[in-house]
């Protein structure tokens, strides 16, 4: 039950982590949306919007190194199409940098700017829920309209990630303890099957205690939360900040910057 | 195969947002009428059940090095029924987003269209299909090998299409989508093979889950999954091709022109009048106004032409996600409101 590695800094303290919720969640979405909408070859800007979640990140005192590792950990997928970009676009283009100046190919520019806005919109997102405990967020989303049905799903799944993955910890070990040699894709295929099999069948052992736990403390199917979730003077202010950051940037200093 | 945002313009994702939350939202409401509370843990634990099956690899076959694993979409739906199975997989692509980031925000809803939407109910009344009648092994092998196969294929050709429809590629959009296929083919054969393990496990230990009676499920009549299968179906490609029709760009950009070779003759061309002025309608009011080839220096100042437009389409930037918002918010509200009046 370690849920440590990926959102312990959610359960810090700082004015970041005391916003709402919801502020947090729109504007994240807000910023996502706003950076995709950029031209597609203008890779000084991002810079510009990446001071946003920056300073989120900093003033929520997560670590910088977490965030980029994490970076690391999901960007094959885009890295791999980003860098089709070059062979497919040759259009000779002149770049010129402060003093510098240097031909390259459009390809090469949309390359960058693709990696760019990954970049900026993963590190928005790891902004938002290393900031924001999961409950939280979740209450949030409720209350902004996801079905609640969907919402109890997301929490007991969240609840129980690291419980089944321990469990699969477990018989991993077991099988490397007992593995010899190469088994042959026959023999490999069906030990995989009977674990995951037999994980399967732990996993409903393990939700009908469960049920009959709740059920024995009154769960009726429906989430009930002591927290009450309010926006305060406070989160208006970071909307206001945010909004201003964001289209601010865009209406006013990416005209310039192209 | 998790699409990422960068991948999509912003009508392609606020399009299959709205469809992702309205599909989920109609899904919910019906599942709700039939759930009890019981249901809910169980549901819960399949899905953390995806992440840690995930994590359970084997070694493929003459790529020495290389590992496979489980995707888990067809087994859900096979077990608990494609409603419940769409939901439980949703929620990992959820989870997936928000916890790990892998996959964007916007890319949301493109990801649960994809991934858990599509393969769930594909896989489920390929299944179905194969297995009609009496239960026996053979056919509820060749039903799930058929059903995980043809399910992740499926959602691997929305990924190209979505990307093509927001006119982000480079690559051939045929290259593309040939690549993706080709991948998901192994994919899905590795997926069809370990559903047939798991599944022979599963009758040899708990026979009644692989037959009808596990507690949880929701029984659902052919002609239910047929009409449901139909309403999405026409959803879906209704969406799309709103968005064809409304998003020229994507299509023209991948067939109509080759910025390589400013001189080859288009493919297609817009003669008509009709389409003409949608061209002009969007290089007015675009969001993302087409970029130009010789006045996009870095540092460079844009050409007239750009500067002078330049108001107008972050408008209707602005104004068409936050339109967008509202629709998604309206739309998801609207179920919430009939579900508690129905409950």
């Amino acid at each position: 039950m370690h849920h440590a590695y990926i959102d312990k800094f959610a359960y810090q303290d700082s004015p970041v982590h005391r916003l709402d919720s919801r502020v947090k969640f729109l504007v994240v979405l807000v910023f996502t949306a706003v950076v995709i909408s950029l031209p597609r070859t203008s890779v000084s800007i991002l810079f510009c919007f990446a001071v946003g979640p920056f300073a989120i990140l900093v003033l929520g005192k997560v670590p910088l190194r977490f965030a980029f590792k994490h970076i690391l950990l999901v960007s094959p997928f885009i890295l791999v199409l980003a860098l089709t970009f070059p062979f497919y676009d040759r259009t000779p283009v002149t770049v010129a940098f402060g003093p510098l100046v240097w031909d390259t190919t459009l390809g090469w520019m949309r390359c960058f700017t693709i990696l760019g806005k990954f970049v900026v919109t993963v590190l928005a997102l790891i902004a938002l829920v290393s900031t924001t405990r999961f409950s939280d967020l979740l209450a949030g989303l409720q209350r902004l309209g996801v079905p609640s049905l969907l919402v109890i799903q997301l929490g007991f799944l969240y609840r129980y990630i690291f419980v089944l993955i321990d469990s699969a910890h477990h018989i991993l070990r077991a099988r490397a303890a007992r593995a010899i040699g190469k088994p042959g894709f026959n023999t490999e295929l069906k030990v995989a099957g009977g674990m995951l099999g037999s994980l399967f069948v732990r996993s409903l052992d393990t939700a009908e205690h469960i049920n009959v736990a709740m059920h024995a403390r009154g769960f009726d199917g429906n989430w009930r939360t002591i927290n009450k979730l309010q926006i305060r003077s406070a989160d208006y202010l970071f909307a206001l900040v945010a909004a201003a950051f964001i289209f601010g940037l865009y209406f006013f200093v990416r005209p310039v910057l192209q | 195969m998790h699409m990422a945002n960068e991948l999509l313009s912003i009508p392609v994702a606020a399009g299959t947002l709205a469809i992702a939350a309205g599909g989920l939202g109609f899904i919910c409401r019906k599942v709700r009428e039939v759930l009890t509370g019981d249901k809910l843990p169980l549901m819960g634990i399949l899905g953390a059940f995806v992440f840690a099956g995930q994590m359970v690899n084997f070694q493929l076959p003459a790529m020495p090095g290389t590992s496979g694993h489980m995707v888990g979409a067809v087994l859900l739906a096979i077990i608990l029924g494609p409603h419940l199975g769409a939901i439980v997989i949703s929620s990992v692509v959820i989870i997936q987003c928000l916890i790990f980031q892998d996959g964007g925000l916007l890319a949301l809803g493109c990801n649960v269209i994809n991934m858990a939407l599509v393969p769930s109910y594909v896989g489920y009344f390929l299944y179905r299909t194969v297995t009609a009648g009496r239960f026996s092994p053979v056919r509820a092998y060749v039903g799930a090998m058929l059903a995980s196969i043809i399910a992740i294929e499926a959602g691997a050709v929305l990924v190209p299409v979505q990307a093509a429809l927001s006119g982000v590629l480079a690559v051939p959009f045929s290259t593309f989508l040939i690549t993706m296929l080709g991948v998901h083919a192994l994919v899905g054969l590795m997926e069809g093979l370990i559903t047939v393990a798991v599944l022979a496990y599963l009758q040899q230990v708990r026979p009644d889950v692989v037959t009808d009676t596990l507690p949880g499920r929701v029984r659902l009549s052919r002609k239910s999954v047929l009409v449901t299968l139909l309403i999405f179906t026409v959803v879906i490609g209704a969406g799309l091709s709103l968005l064809a029709s409304g998003m020229p760009d994507g299509l023209e950009w991948s067939y109509a022109e080759r910025p390589d070779e400013p001189d080859f003759p288009p493919a297609v061309s817009n003669e008509d009048s009709a389409i003409a002025a949608v061209d002009e309608f969007q290089e007015k009011y675009s969001p993302m106004p087409d970029y130009s080839r010789r006045s996009s220096k870095l540092g460079e100042p844009a050409g007239e032409g750009m500067e002078a437009h330049v108001g107008w389409t972050s408008f209707a930037g602005v104004v068409g996600s936050a339109v967008t918002m509202v629709v998604i918010w309206l739309v998801a509200w609207l179920l919430r409101k009939k579900q508690a009046r129905t409950a």
